[in-house]
Parts: C-alpha cells; sequence; structure tokens
C-alpha cells in the first residue's frame, strides 16, 4: 500500500522513540550487552532472510517479515516467545499480508527445518523443534501485539523515486538499496521513517561511489540530524561487521538469551500475561540450580 | 469480550459470523465479526488479514469503521461500526421506490468512498449492494474488504476470481488479470442502475457467458478498434455482433439525463476509458446534490 504513509499505522504508531525502546529492551539488556542483542537480531533477520528466499518471496516480503519480528521484540523481551518460533511466524504473516499467495505452513515448516538444519547449524543444536499448530498460535500473539498493524512502508519505493530524480538507477541505487537490505539488521526500521532511510543509504552510496549529490540534497527539506543518526547507525553495523563472525560467536551469545521457561510446553510459555510469573519461576530455577551446584 | 453482549445474529460474512452486539460500557451498538479459524493450515484466514490490515489503515465516514481486534480464547473478533442495514435489504425494503435525491446521495457517497480507497492504492474489488452498509442517518459505508486488496506494486499479476458475476466488467470475465481501479469503477456502474431502478440489477447474468451477452446487448459488442487488446486477454471468445437497441432512457427511465450521461461513462467495456471515482464527483450530476451529504 502506497498511500499516505502520514496517516498510516505505520507512522502514528510504529515509529518509536529511542529511548522508549530502551525502557523496553531494558530487562534483556541486564543479561545480554547491547552488541549481542544486536547480534541476537541479525542472526533472526538472516534466519528470515533465508527463509525468504529459500521460498522464492520478494524483497518487500522478507522485509515485512524482518520489521514484524523486530516489533514484537520491540514490545517483548526474548523469553516471551522464542524467537526460532517468532521468525517463521513472521514470514508466514508477512507472506499473507503482501499476497504473496499463501504458503502451506506444511512447506514453511519444512524449509524452516532445513534452513535450521543447513545454514544455521552453528546456531541451532538438534532438531528444530516447532509444528504448524505452534506457528499458528503464535501468528495470535504477533498480531495482538503489533494492534494488527500489518501495513509496511518501506525505503526501496522512495529509494527508486529518488534515483529516478537524480538519474542514479544505474549507479547508486544498487548499492543504496543492498545498504537499506543491511539495514534490516539495525533498529533503523523502528526508529525512522522509511523515506529518510532511504536518503541516509542513498547518501552513503553517493559518498561511497563518489558522485557528487549535495546540490540535491540541499534542496530537500529533511531532519539532517536524523539523516545522521542513521548514518552513524549503519556505520557501526559495518563496523561490527569488519570483526564479527557469526559461526563463531553466535553459539556462546545464545547461550545467554533468556528463553522461555523449558518447564512448559511451548503453547504455554507464549502466555505474554504471565510473564512476571514465568521471569519468577525462571528465578528460582536459576536460584536453585545455582545453589546445587 | 465480555465487554460486548451480543443482541443477534445478523448475517454470514466471508469468513465467519456476523452479530450485533452492545458494548456494556459505553451502550455502543456494534457489528462483530467473529473469524473462523477452521482450516488448520492456513491460520488467520488471508480475506480477514487484509480486510483487518487494510481498515486499519482507512479512515473515513464512507468506510466502514474497525473500532477493534478483541483476541479471546484462540479467537478473532473484529468489532466494526454497526449500520442498520445494508444496500440490498434497503432495496428488499423500498418498494420499488426510491427519491431521486436519495439515488444522487448514496452514488455520491459510494463514489466518494471509493475514491478515497482509491487514493490510498486500494482497490476494493467486491463492490456490491450487500457490501454497502446504510445507517439511519442515510450515511452509506464501503464494508467487507475481504477482497481488496493494496495495488501500487507493479508486475504483479491479480486474482481473476474476484467481484460478484453480476457487479464484474468485461475484462475480468474475459480473464484479465491487470485490472486497477478501473474495476471498481464498473461495479459502481452497475450499482448506480441498480438505484435508479430501485433494486431492479442491471445485468443479472447466469453465468460468465450471459454476463457478457447482457453487456454486450446493451453497449454494443466491442471489437480491437473500440477495446485496443481485447483479442488478446487470456479467456477472450468472440461473441455475436449485438446490435443495440436499447435507449439509456430505457435503461434506468427515471434517472436525469446528467445521471445518464456519468453513467454512460462508468459503463464503458474498455478499461482505461472508464471515468476514475475522483473525476465523477467532479460530474455536473452531483452540483445538487443533498447539502448534508456535501
Amino acid at each position: 500500500m502506497a498511500g499516505n504513509f502520514w496517516s498510516s499505522s505505520h507512522y502514528q504508531q510504529w515509529v518509536l522513540d529511542r529511548q522508549d525502546l530502551y525502557r523496553e529492551r531494558h530487562n534483556d539488556l541486564t543479561i545480554l550487552s547491547e552488541d549481542e542483542y544486536q547480534k541476537i537480531m541479525m542472526l533472526f533477520a538472516n534466519v528470515i532472510q533465508a527463509l525468504g528466499e529459500q521460498l522464492k518471496f520478494r524483497q518487500q516480503v522478507i522485509a515485512t517479515a524482518t520489521i514484524y519480528f523486530k516489533r514484537f521484540y520491540a514490545r517483548n523481551s526474548l523469553k516471551c516467545i522464542d524467537p526460532w518460533l517468532m521468525a517463521p511466524t513472521c514470514a508466514f504473516l508477512a507472506s499473507k499480508v503482501e499476497e504473496y499467495g499463501v504458503i502451506s505452513n506444511s512447506r514453511l515448516m519444512t524449509t524452516c527445518q532445513n534452513i535450521v538444519k543447513n545454514k544455521f547449524s552453528h546456531a541451532f543444536n538438534g532438531e528444530y523443534p516447532y509444528r504448524t499448530q505452534h506457528v499458528l498460535e503464535c501468528e495470535f500473539y504477533l498480531l495482538e501485539m503489533m494492534d494488527c498493524c500489518l501495513i509496511m512502508y518501506h525505503p526501496y519505493r522512495p529509494l527508486v523515486k529518488f534515483c529516478a530524480d537524480l538519474n542514479a538507477e544505474a549507479d547508486l541505487l544498487p548499492v543504496a538499496w543492498k545498504m537499506i537490505n543491511d539495514c534490516l539488521r539495525t533498529d533503523a526500521p523502528l526508529l525512522y521513517p522509511p523515506y529518510l532511510i532511504a536518503l541516509s543509504c542513498l547518501h552513503m552510496a553517493s559518498i561511497l561511489k563518489q558522485k557528487d549529490i549535495k546540490g540535491w540534497c540541499a534542496d530537500l527539506n529533511v531532519d539532517n540530524d536524523k539523516c545522521m543518526e542513521i548514518t552513524r547507525t549503519m556505520v557501526s553495523l559495518y563496523e561490527l561487521w569488519k570483526t564479527y563472525d557469526e559461526k563463531k560467536e553466535i553459539q556462546a551469545i545464545l547461550a545467554k538469551m533468556p528463553r522461555p521457561s523449558p518447564s512448559r510446553p511451548p503453547s504455554e510459555a507464549t502466555n505474554l500475561q504471565d510473564n512476571n510469573s514465568q521471569q519468577q519461576q525462571q528465578n528460582q530455577q536459576q536460584q536453585m540450580s545455582s545453589g546445587v551446584s | 469480550m465480555q465487554k460486548y453482549e451480543k443482541l443477534e445474529k445478523i448475517g454470514e460474512g466471508t469468513y465467519g459470523t456476523v452479530f450485533k452486539a452492545k458494548n456494556r460500557e459505553t451502550l455502543e451498538i456494534v457489528a462483530l465479526k467473529r473469524v473462523r479459524l477452521d482450516d488448520d493450515d492456513e491460520g488467520v484466514p488471508s480475506s480477514a488479514l487484509r480486510e483487518i490490515c487494510l481498515l486499519k489503515e482507512l479512515k473515513h465516514k464512507n468506510v466502514v469503521r474497525l473500532h477493534d481486534v478483541v483476541h479471546s480464547e484462540r479467537k478473532l473478533t473484529l468489532v466494526f461500526e454497526y449500520c442498520d442495514q445494508d444496500l440490498k435489504k434497503y432495496f428488499d425494503a423500498c418498494n420499488g421506490e426510491i427519491d431521486p435525491d436519495v439515488v444522487k446521495s448514496f452514488m455520491c457517497q459510494l463514489l466518494r468512498g471509493i475514491a478515497f480507497c482509491h487514493s490510498n492504492n486500494v482497490l476494493h474489488r467486491d463492490l456490491k449492494p450487500q457490501n454497502l452498509l446504510i445507517n439511519k442517518n442515510g450515511e452509506l459505508k464501503l464494508a467487507d474488504f475481504g477482497l481488496a486488496r493494496a495495488f501500487g506494486f507493479p508486475v504483479r499479476f491479480y486474482s481473476a476470481e474476484v467481484v460478484t458475476l453480476w457487479y464484474r466488467p468485461p475484462d475480468v470475465l474475459f480473464g484479465a488479470k491487470m485490472y486497477s481501479t478501473s474495476i471498481d469503477m464498473w461495479s459502481a456502474g452497475c450499482i448506480f442502475a441498480e438505484l435508479a431502478n430501485a433494486g431492479r440489477p442491471l445485468f443479472p447474468g447466469n453465468d460468465d457467458d450471459d454476463q457478457l451477452k447482457r453487456i454486450f446487448k446493451l453497449l454494443g459488442t466491442p471489437t480491437e478498434d473500440t477495446w485496443p487488446g481485447l483479442t488478446q486477454l487470456p479467456n477472450y471468445r468472440p461473441f455475436p455482433m449485438y446490435h443495440v437497441s436499447t435507449t439509456w432512457q430505457q435503461v434506468v427511465p427515471k434517472l436525469n439525463s446528467k445521471g445518464r450521461d456519468l453513467l454512460q461513462k462508468l459503463l464503458v467495456c474498455y478499461p482505461p476509458d472508464r471515468m476514475s471515482a475522483e473525476d465523477s464527483l467532479q460530474h455536473p450530476y452531483f452540483v445538487d446534490v443533498n447539502p448534508s451529504v456535501k
């Protein structure tokens, strides 16, 4: 839907404030460092990407699924619902909303099992545990948590328009497009409107390609501070990537990740209202186990 | 769900039962649409999802308002504003007589609702009297967005299985998959004629062939000259060259000449020549529309 962004649920309900985001994330960040948290988010963005590519989704559908995932954990701890279940659920919901043509859930689950086994064995040991009924149940919580705001605006469209305006379809568009994909590995899609992300990526691409678009940018009436923030976010992502080897490090990080209480079946562990009691239970378990050792 | 007291069953929607209900706190009357989750593989049906996510974005007085989506006991209930009846029931109750000012007011509101959807890049795809709700203030609202879709993504093929037969345009009947806003404008034209004739459907076909015959008997059979690309459509088949023998005055005797002119501009076989909702609203027919609608 390319209707009116300013009156959309995306703009009105889902462009979040950084402070709010960190407040919600606070509990997880007592256990994980910010870096580790981002690496977990990056892992699952990769899982969704791999899943989408395998199912031949368009990039737009993959981006939507990735942002659903981010929206859920922007309001919930990682321990509320296992992200290994949330990732395919987001892909499933996005494929329906974007009218990709509904994929059968069983095909989704088979693909998910294969991907976890073949591409993410460095992150997941053993048999992929979730089944169709878990995804259907999870879909419910995802819908509720997002307040049914399902229509998503992405930076791809504004980017294409900007590039057409700049006559930069050949040189800047592919570079900036790729940066927008990379951007899905950061918090930026939760914090900034898509057209600003498009602009920032275009600007970075112009620097990389040494093409002067300053004049064009100067004519725009946009929030430069926000563009700078996005640029900084992207630069730190690229810095992180320089030294980060997911295959080597992710397992240790995932071991720390707060998880749903294993004593409860997944169908009950997803009860969001029950967060506190779950947390207490988990604390007790941790205390007990540390007491024994 | 305790918030709502169910009053009576209103009907069956695309994907679930619709109830009239009362909000126990505010006493507001609402319509509850319970989403059936019978297909174990699909989860929340995509028709329900489409309706939810589009109506979440579309807020206009001629589009039915989705107040809330309630999750309970693993069921999904959509809470809509309540309207007393739909246009189909209105027809049934009107005794073959609708005031020309009411026809104009309804048509104007229908076009405004459509124009708003189209300006938000949403196609309704299933406009028909049953999907147009009317409240006691004479306000008309587009409802049932179960088949609607957001458009604007290029290189996508749409399903050809949309729109109830009687309101389906000839291009879709010939299997066209690249339709656009013009699909809703044809339906609007059919509804306009039906309004003007107090509920007598314009093209009540029995099947695809009969439907096309009825259309071509009134408008003349299109040719490659009047409709470039016609013979390339997936399900194109030749039809007899009907001689147009009915005048528009015979088709809609109670409609004035301006109204007939608008109707002819909507019921055009070649989709790009069909008048848009935005342009239709500027048509002289609406110059003296009831100020309460304006």
